[in-house]
């Protein structure tokens, strides 16, 4: 997700005049109808924690141009993530992205937008950025985090490949499991051998498997581990090149 | 007077009438026991003559009838202890050293004789008193005071076993000793033990083996430092039938298994090793040398042994392993596959000798055999391709004087190395090329030989290899069938065939081996329009069908006349006529010098369009042969042919043949290239019978997990070749990209079947 060099304003409440109480899930109906009731919008303070459609979407607008008002593209995408004060490389983008369902990594189309906005209860930059630290311990749960993991496959790929290329895998290898010991070691590895341009799911979700089975020594690998060969390759490779790693038992 | 009425009739068990209890008088007690007492010391004093036995059995009957049994009893055990120790003993002590066995056998046999008449007279108290107070009985008190006294007495006892082991020792020293000595010995001891035979055990039998274990362990080392295996063995078959024939002689047969076992653990058991790898002496050498009758003798003396005969296959197969290896591995020689079959032929025909007459057929020999020509043959992996070219060899024409039977013969053993063969699927591929030409090329020795060798092989490995082997055979037939039917076409619609005499060989293509790519050929005009009046001929027969010429399988004959143009001398001047037989490839060559005189390669490149290879081939059997096959002539007359050399008619050719049949320059096996193509195709066919073999289990079975998988995959496909673990698993990644498997969610390690 590219990186916006610019600062927009930050995000105050927009003249948001449509609070309905109690209204909290998506419905597109909704959206139109307005409130009557002014008294009651005197009654909320600043602190606003309900959600609204209306500024959401207002919300997306800063991030679309007239070209393309429905997609969110690279460039708001960079703004976006300048305005929320996150790393577009950063992996709680991820764990937005997933929430929002999204199809194709450096794009959010509004459907989305709105999607994974509502459930995260966010209409504006401030709630997203109080939400970051819940976002990031989502990861913390494993099922959770194959879950993104899983996604981010799909996400990363080009809809034209049914697989990951290699460099965009060592990417994002390095956005999902920063702190595994056996990295970059697998990164250089299919990087250098130029039988594996691309990843394939199987693959990728075995590399997960593999960080959480497989200790940095190798002591726990098995060979009838029933691992795809390319991890087979990877660990002869280690252990051919790196003199640290104890020999096969 | 004592009146004594003896109650009559004691039932035994019944009620007894109690006769009216008489007491006998002591002094009539001690008179019988006198008596008694008298009598059983003139017994052994051997003076028993004078004695009666009626009285003294009624003496004994009336002493334990009045309830002095224990009386009678305890008095016998005194006197004939007395008896032994102070006459027998003395005597026997004083013989040590002079007569000392004859003494003591003398002893033992009046010992026995007078206690059988002592225990004669006594019958009565052995039936009764001895029974009731289950004691010895007379005759077993007998013997057990003559052990305890005599026999066991300290120095006798010794004194005897010295003696005893002494006589065997010398014996087997090669001196002639008193077998019988030994033997009144032995039995005596046996007797002694009463019903067991723990006294000859200990007192004879234990120090024997012990000293025969020693003695043999000397004897071995002396005698393997000296001698070769062969006469080692000999010698040591010999001792043990000494030792066995000893045992039964003179010894107690008992002690016969006991002491051949020691023999065998001393002089081969401990040996094993040493004996079998004897230099210039060993199982080797003798395998070398084809000592069968002693590695017969090898065989049966080690059999007797636990491990003795694995001993000597391990050695054996270490030889034929050696052998095998040498002959696969020598590169020098390994140009040659007929002569490469042929020698492991004759390897195997050796070692099979050795099976039958040294080896007895023993299973584990024909195992060991097995298995160490498995291993060997598959070192090599043009094995499968050599063995094709040799039961090639054997089934075209030409074949110098071989019989039916005994190609059939050749066949057979060619078949049993076929089936040591790991990569069966290599071989198939090669048999059919090798078939192909065969058939084609017309060089078939008999049709029934080449079916004969098919059926051989369906046996082998089903039918699947072999259906398509017979329908290449078919296609033979059916292309006879259509050639008379194109024939009586022809004649009947009086169609031109060009001056060509056409024969088509239809061939269709799942069956026969495929190339790459059909090679481009410019044919010719004539042959050309031929084919195409053929191939309406047949396309009308069957529509939908399609008929592609495949030139470098063909053949033609050519008239040809040779110096119908004023030639140069040295050339003869008549023109002469023959029949050319060549290839496609070489009627497109020759045809062209029917327009021009001097063709260069280049030309000829470009004319004939024919692939490169195939034309050097070709122009090398024609011009660069022998000079009777030399139709054209090369200029200059160099190896190479480069683009500009140039090609014409050789009109001073002459032949003593009418028909000349020009022989292709051929390889015997493949060229190095095409061993690699060949290859490929077979990894390609092998990397598909692993998918279908993976997707068959899995559409059975549902759900397996990996190893398991990997092993039945292994197991289906090893009738053809063996599929290593990496790729087998490289196949399950790829079936599971285009969704055929998947991972079990809970278990990565187990597949399920995607429908």
């Amino acid at each position: 997700m590219p990186r916006s060099s610019k600062r927009t304003r930050s995000g105050a409440p927009t003249s948001g005049n449509d609070v309905l109480p109690g209204a909290t899930s998506i419905d597109e109906h909704h959206h139109h109808k307005r409130s009557r009731n002014s008294s009651l919008r005197r009654h909320l303070k600043a602190e606003d924690t309900s959600f609204s459609v209306k500024k959401c979407l207002s919300w997306f607008k800063e991030y679309t141009s007239v070209s393309e008002p429905d997609v969110l593209g690279p460039e708001g995408m960079e703004k976006f993530c300048a305005d929320l004060g996150v790393d577009p490389e950063n992996v709680v983008m991820l764990v937005i992205a997933y929430k929002m369902g999204a199809k194709q990594m450096g794009f959010f189309t509004q459907e989305e937008w709105l999607k994974g906005l509502t459930e995260l209860q966010c209409d504006n930059v401030h709630k997203l950025q109080n939400k970051l630290d819940y976002l990031r311990n989502l990861l913390n749960d494993p099922h959770i985090f194959k879950a993104i993991y899983r996604y981010s496959y799909d996400f990363a790929r080009d809809k034209e490949q049914r697989s990951l290329d290699t460099e965009v895998a060592g990417a994002l290898l390095g956005v999902l499991l920063p702190r595994w010991a056996l990295r970059a070691a697998l990164c250089e590895f299919i990087a250098r051998e130029r039988r594996y341009r691309v990843v394939n799911r199987d693959q990728w979700c075995n590399i997960l498997e593999f960080s959480r089975t497989v200790d940095a020594h190798l002591a726990s690998y098995d060979a009838d581990g029933a691992w795809p060969v390319m991890l087979d390759e990877f660990v002869e490779w280690l252990r051919a090149n790196d003199s640290s790693m104890p020999p096969a038992s | 007077m004592m009146k004594s009425t003896l109650p009559k009739d004691k039932i035994p068990g019944k009620m007894r009438i109690r006769a009216f209890p008489m007491t006998m008088d002591e002094k009539y007690v001690e008179r019988i026991w006198s008596l008694l007492k008298n009598a059983i010391q003139e017994i052994q004093k051997k003076n028993n003559s004078g004695l009666s036995f009626e009285e003294l059995y009624r003496n004994a009957y009336t002493m334990v009838l009045h309830k002095h049994g224990e009386r009678l009893y305890t008095g016998l055990k005194e006197v004939v202890t007395q008896h032994l120790e102070t006459k027998v003993r003395e005597d026997v002590l004083h013989s040590l050293h002079n007569g000392f066995l004859q003494t003591l056998n003398n002893a033992w046999t009046d010992h026995q004789t007078s206690m059988v008449m002592i225990r004669d007279i006594l019958m009565y108290m052995d039936r009764v008193f001895v029974q009731q107070n289950e004691v010895d009985n007379v005759y077993n008190l007998g013997l057990i005071i003559f052990r305890d006294q005599v026999v066991r007495y300290g120095c006798i006892r010794d004194h005897l076993r010295q003696t005893l082991l002494e006589l065997v020792a010398r014996e087997r020293r090669g001196e002639v000793v008193d077998r019988l000595a030994i033997r009144n010995a032995c039995q005596m001891l046996m007797v002694l033990g009463i019903n067991s035979r723990a006294v000859y055990e200990e007192d004879f039998e234990k120090p024997f083996l012990h000293q025969s274990s020693e003695f043999y362990r000397m004897e071995s080392q002396k005698f393997l430092a000296e001698n070769s295996a062969a006469v080692y063995i000999n010698r040591v078959e010999a001792r043990i039938s000494e030792e066995a024939e000893r045992a039964r002689h003179y010894l107690d047969e008992s002690t016969e298994p006991r002491v051949v076992s020691v023999l065998e653990h001393e002089l081969i058991e401990r040996h094993m090793k040493t004996i079998v790898e004897m230099e210039n002496s060993g199982v080797v050498h003798m395998l070398t040398h084809t000592r069968t009758s002693e590695l017969g003798c090898v065989y049966k003396l080690l059999s007797r042994v636990g491990e003795g005969l694995r001993t000597v296959a391990d050695a054996v197969s270490a030889h034929l392993r050696e052998q095998g290896r040498a002959l696969v591995t020598d590169t020098l020689h390994n140009t040659n596959a007929i002569a490469y079959v042929q020698n492991l032929l004759d390897l195997k025909d050796r070692f099979d000798h050795f099976l039958q007459n040294s080896f007895n057929n023993d299973k584990i020999f024909k195992h060991m055999i097995t298995s160490d020509f498995e291993y060997f043959l598959n070192l090599n992996n043009k094995s499968p391709e050599f063995l094709s070219l040799f039961i090639d060899g054997k089934l075209k024409k030409g074949e110098k004087g071989m019989s039916e039977q005994e190609i059939e013969a050749v066949l057979d053993k060619t078949m049993v190395l076929f089936r040591f063969l790991q990569e069966k699927d290599v071989f198939e591929r090669y048999y059919k090329q090798h078939l192909a030409k065969r058939l084609l090329l017309n060089k078939s020795v008999s049709d029934d030989s080449e079916k004969n060798m098919i059926s051989k092989l369906k046996t082998e490995c089903g039918c699947q290899f072999t259906s398509k082997l017979e329908g290449m055979f078919k296609d033979m037939t059916v292309s006879n069938t259509i050639m008379d039917e194109f024939k009586e076409h022809v004649l009947s619609s009086g169609l031109n065939l060009y001056g060509v005499d056409l024969s088509v060989r239809v061939l269709t293509t799942g069956f026969w081996p495929t190339q790459s790519a059909t090679p481009k050929c410019n044919i010719p005009a004539a042959p050309r329009n031929a084919f195409e009046v053929f191939r309406s001929f047949y396309l009308a027969k069957h529509s939908g069908r399609q008929l592609s010429l495949q030139p470098q399988l063909g053949s033609a004959d050519l008239h040809a006349t040779f110096g119908a143009a004023p030639a140069s001398p040295p050339a003869p001047a008549a023109p002469r006529r023959h029949i050319i037989q060549v290839s496609t490839f070489q009627m497109c060559v020759l045809l062209l010098f029917n327009q021009r005189d001097r063709l260069t390669y280049e030309e000829l490149l470009n004319e004939t369009d024919i692939p490169e290879k195939d034309l050097v081939r070709a122009l090398q059997s024609l011009a660069m042969g022998k000079p009777t096959q030399r139709i054209l002539i090369k200029h200059p007359k160099t190896k190479e042919i480069e683009p500009s050399h140039q090609f014409y008619v050789n009109d001073a050719f002459t032949s003593k043949l009418h028909r000349v049949k020009i022989q292709t320059v051929a390889a015997k096996g493949e060229s190095e290239p095409e061993r690699r193509e060949t290859r490929n195709k077979v990894d390609e066919d092998r990397k598909h019978e692993i998918e279908a073999a993976i997707v068959r289990i899995m559409k059975a079975r549902k759900k397996m997990a990996h190893t398991l998988l990997v092993a039945e995959v292994t197991e289906q496909l090893r009738v053809r070749f063996l599929p290593s673990p990496v790729v087998i698993k490289k196949r399950i990644e790829g079936l599971i990209e285009r969704e055929y498997l998947a991972r079990t969610p809970d278990d990565r390690k187990v597949y399920n079947y995607v429908a």
